[in-house]
């Protein structure tokens, strides 16, 4: 893309943003803007999985922000359950494909993808499809099915959670990114990034044992943070979630919400499924606790955020 | 000297089947397709439980023609004596007169009384016997629960050598199924083949196996046979030393055809062409008739053999009683694997090869111990404490060679009830810290148990048995402890229940973020 390109898109999304016409002529009379400071968060709508991350990204300053050169890059998506791409129990395979692309793209040295998963890891893996997406794109999928390869960190933050195993592939990681998918979820009410966490510990047992709630902001706490937090909406799981029991569960959103701020994709994602199911925001204690933690915050009017509707 | 085809042809053979067989068992990777059971089916027992009587009608004809080449080819409890036998020998060739085999009478009373009290105690019921003699079914559990935990620790270490080079071919297998009774049953089957084939040869072959006593029956009668030519033969005692069945008598010159495992060692110890093996249809041979043996001998032996065979024909009556006292000692039922019908059905036709545990994804089962009883003994059952059994998957049921677990599609899998769940609210975190949890109706595959609104925002679990299969993700994932507030009590008959019904709900536009 040629500079000026660069800077005609750049003021028209930004005109499209602030409706600031007055600001625009000047730009385009002075042949100049100032760069425009990255939105907090980013939502898209309308696309199919890979575009919306691409517009994603571009509205966040481009994944080169996140991922430098050589860096080995961690993605952690949801592949909790024995389920094709359809019923939405998992995180969408075309986005995770596409995500690991832009890594390497990027100069990532290795992309690494792994899920805790909750019914057989092979059987997760396969049906969600995201073991052959991730192979196809250059990526390395890890098993993530025994305790040998989680290692202890501790958790000073924690209230109820001082420590954790995880697992080694983030430990090794130089930058990881959370790929959740927006579900509802019997226990937690509702699934998203800091739900998605679980995925990265061995034992979970714990966390159902001494308030689920507080332990999933507990986890989050951990100082390596994702980079990004990428939840998927293209297919939302709107009730007996995580698992859910048919087709009928699912509604075919077509949404992505993308924030560096995990409190507040959430807290974004919770009002988005709202418009679909019932979900008092309050239920979802997490999201409280981990503002309390001050991982994020779920007053979205206190942040700047982007929307784009693509299609 | 000439070349002794037969016995290499039957060492090839023996050595492609063990391999296959034990392959199976000990497969961790997936090498061999699950449709490699449909092999198994070759094995004597599991064939006539599973009622596949054109291949048991086969293996008998196989005896008749050709001897007891099943013993040495098919079986690979026979070919794994074989093999001790072979790592034990070879050394002592130089001092074989020494530590050669010897000529010995056949313990026929022995092995046909206990042939009978393992058939007999089977239509009574009772497998007990049969688990305990049944060759392949013994050779499964070792391969099982002795040789597969070494495959799978040999691929730890690979796997993590791998893993440091960023190659995740292999993945780390943690063993989970093998229990006390398991590794007990293999570690004594595997030191008896050991020391039996060790110091006897093929003697289990010819005494305590039930399938070589029916087999011997037949190959007794053979046409292809082991005889002498008594016109090469110099008696010099070479075939006998070598023969592992103990069943050449090289003063007599006979070869007893019943105890005969058409191993074809003997041909090549004659460097006369004193043995050959040939046609001879039964009604021309007479000097295959019983050779006289010393009178003291055989009034010893016979009288030995009939205290002996009734006392064992005695205690038959006691058998079925004594078992069931044992019945109803039991506390707790075991979940039988889905597929197996019922209780009754499954303790009379599983032998206790532990293919099923083996090939089972989630290692959700194991072998009991003596836990349910004498007639459970070392039977698979479903244990829900390290994993639950998948929605979709049918391999146990898929892979047993005796069908005691009898096949299901997909279909009747994911609707087969083999136990319910049952809640314990007094045990249940949502009741007790008053804290979101959830974690068994987020593992139930049917939303059976479902979470109901309990107290504010809180939500408890409720179960609906006429839809829940027992799977156990439930039980399995529940965090309380020791015991746990969800549980899945078993069916002694699997029931049939009806698919979850699934609310269909119109489709929701949404045009706007919500936020």
């Amino acid at each position: 893309m040629k500079r000026r390109d660069f800077l005609k898109t750049g003021a028209l999304a930004g005109a499209a943003l602030t409706l600031s016409f007055d600001s625009l002529q000047a730009a385009l009379a002075s042949k100049q803007v100032a760069v425009e400071k990255a939105p907090d968060l980013v939502a898209v709508m309308g696309g199919e999985p890979g575009l919306m991350l691409e517009k994603a990204l571009e509205a966040l300053g481009g994944i080169e922000k996140y991922v430098r050169s050589g860096q080995r890059v961690v993605i952690k998506p949801n592949i909790g359950w024995d389920r094709t791409p359809e019923l939405a129990g998992n995180t969408n395979p075309e986005l995770v494909a596409a995500l690991v692309k832009k890594c390497l793209a990027a100069g990532a040295s290795k992309v690494t993808v792994f899920d805790h998963t909750c019914d057989n890891w092979q059987k997760c893996y396969d049906r969600s499809g995201i073991a052959d997406a991730v192979k196809a794109a250059g990526g390395v999928i890890v098993p993530a099915n025994e305790e040998v390869y989680y290692k202890e960190v501790s958790l000073p933050q924690g209230v109820n959670l001082k420590k954790a195993k995880v697992h080694e592939a983030l430990l090794d990681a130089d930058v990881w990114l959370n790929v959740p998918v927006l579900k509802n979820h019997g226990g937690a009410k509702m699934t998203i990034s800091m739900k998605n966490y679980m995925g990265i510990v061995w034992d979970r047992g714990f966390f159902h044992k001494n308030d689920l709630q507080q332990c999933i902001a507990d986890i989050c706490t951990w100082e390596k943070r994702p980079a990004l937090n990428i939840v998927d909406a293209y297919r939302v799981m709107r009730q007996n979630g995580p698992q859910g029991k048919s087709a009928a569960d699912v509604s075919v959103l077509k949404t992505l919400i993308v924030s560096s701020d995990i409190v507040a994709a959430d807290t974004a994602a919770v009002r988005f499924f709202n418009q679909v199911e019932k979900m008092d925001i309050s239920a979802v204690g997490h999201l409280g606790k981990g503002e309390a933690h001050k991982l994020g915050s779920t007053d979205l009017d206190k942040i700047t955020i982007k929307r784009i509707k693509v299609g | 000297m000439k070349r002794n085809y037969l016995k290499e042809t039957r060492v090839v053979l023996a050595i492609l089947v063990f391999l296959s067989v034990t392959l199976f068992f000990v497969d961790s990777w997936h090498l061999l397709p699950d449709s490699f059971h449909a092999f198994l089916h070759w094995q004597f027992v599991p064939a006539v439980l599973a009622g596949m009587w054109s291949i048991v009608v086969a293996l008998l004809l196989l005896a008749f023609v050709f001897g007891r080449v099943y013993c040495s080819v098919i079986c690979p409890a026979g070919i794994l004596q074989d093999i001790f036998i072979r790592l034990t020998r070879r050394r002592r060739t130089k001092h074989k007169r020494k530590y050669g085999f010897r000529y010995r009478k056949a313990y026929n009373l022995f092995r046909y009384a206990l042939l009978a009290i393992v058939i007999v105690t089977f239509l009574w019921g009772i497998n007990g016997l049969l688990v305990l003699l049944d060759p392949y079914s013994n050779y499964g559990r070792i391969a099982s629960n002795l040789f597969r935990p070494v495959v799978i620790w040999i691929n730890n270490g690979l796997a993590a050598g791998l893993a440091s080079v960023n190659n995740y071919t292999l993945y780390h297998i943690t063993v989970r199924y093998i229990t006390v009774g398991s590794l007990a049953a293999s570690v004594a089957a595997f030191v008896l083949f050991a020391a039996m084939s060790v110091l006897r040869g093929r003697l289990f072959c010819n005494t305590l196996c039930p399938v070589g006593a029916v087999l011997s029956i037949f190959s007794r009668y053979s046409l292809f046979r082991i005889s002498f030519d008594k016109t090469a033969c110099n008696s010099c005692g070479n075939c006998e030393r070598t023969c592992k069945a103990e069943c050449i008598d090289s003063r007599e010159q006979t070869v007893d055809g019943s105890r005969c495992i058409a191993c074809f060692d003997c041909i090549s110890s004659c460097k006369k062409g004193g043995l050959q093996y040939r046609f001879i249809p039964t009604y021309h041979s007479t000097q295959e008739a019983k050779a006289p043996a010393s009178p003291a001998v055989t009034e010893t032996s016979r009288r030995t053999f009939l205290a002996a065979g009734g006392a064992l024909l005695g205690t038959l009556p006691l058998l079925p009683a004594w078992a069931r006292s044992k019945r109803g000692a039991v506390r707790h039922e075991p979940v039988i694997p889905p597929g197996a019908v019922s209780k009754e059905r499954f303790t009379d036709l599983c032998t206790a090869c532990h293919l099923c545990v083996v090939k089972c994804p989630n290692q959700v089962l194991k072998p009991a111990g003596l836990e349910y009883g004498w007639e459970y003994m070392l039977k698979p059952h479903v244990v829900y404490d390290r994993a639950y059994c998948n929605y979709e998957c049918t391999v146990c049921s898929e892979v047993c060679p005796t069908s005691a677990i009898r096949p299901l599609t997909v279909e009747e899998k994911m609707t087969t009830q083999v136990g319910i769940a049952h809640f314990e609210k007094d045990l249940c975190v949502v009741y007790n810290a008053g804290t979101d949890c959830g974690a068994c109706s987020e593992h139930c595959s049917t939303q059976a148990v479902r979470m109901v609104p309990y107290k504010g925002s809180l939500r408890i679990p409720v179960v609906d048995p006429s839809i829940c299969i027992g799977c156990g993700g439930c039980e399995y994932i529940c965090p309380v402890r020791p015991a746990r507030a969800i549980h899945v009590v078993a069916n002694a008959v699997q029931q049939r229940v009806r698919k979850p019904e699934y609310e269909q709900v119109e489709e929701k536009q949404v045009d706007d973020f919500g936020f």
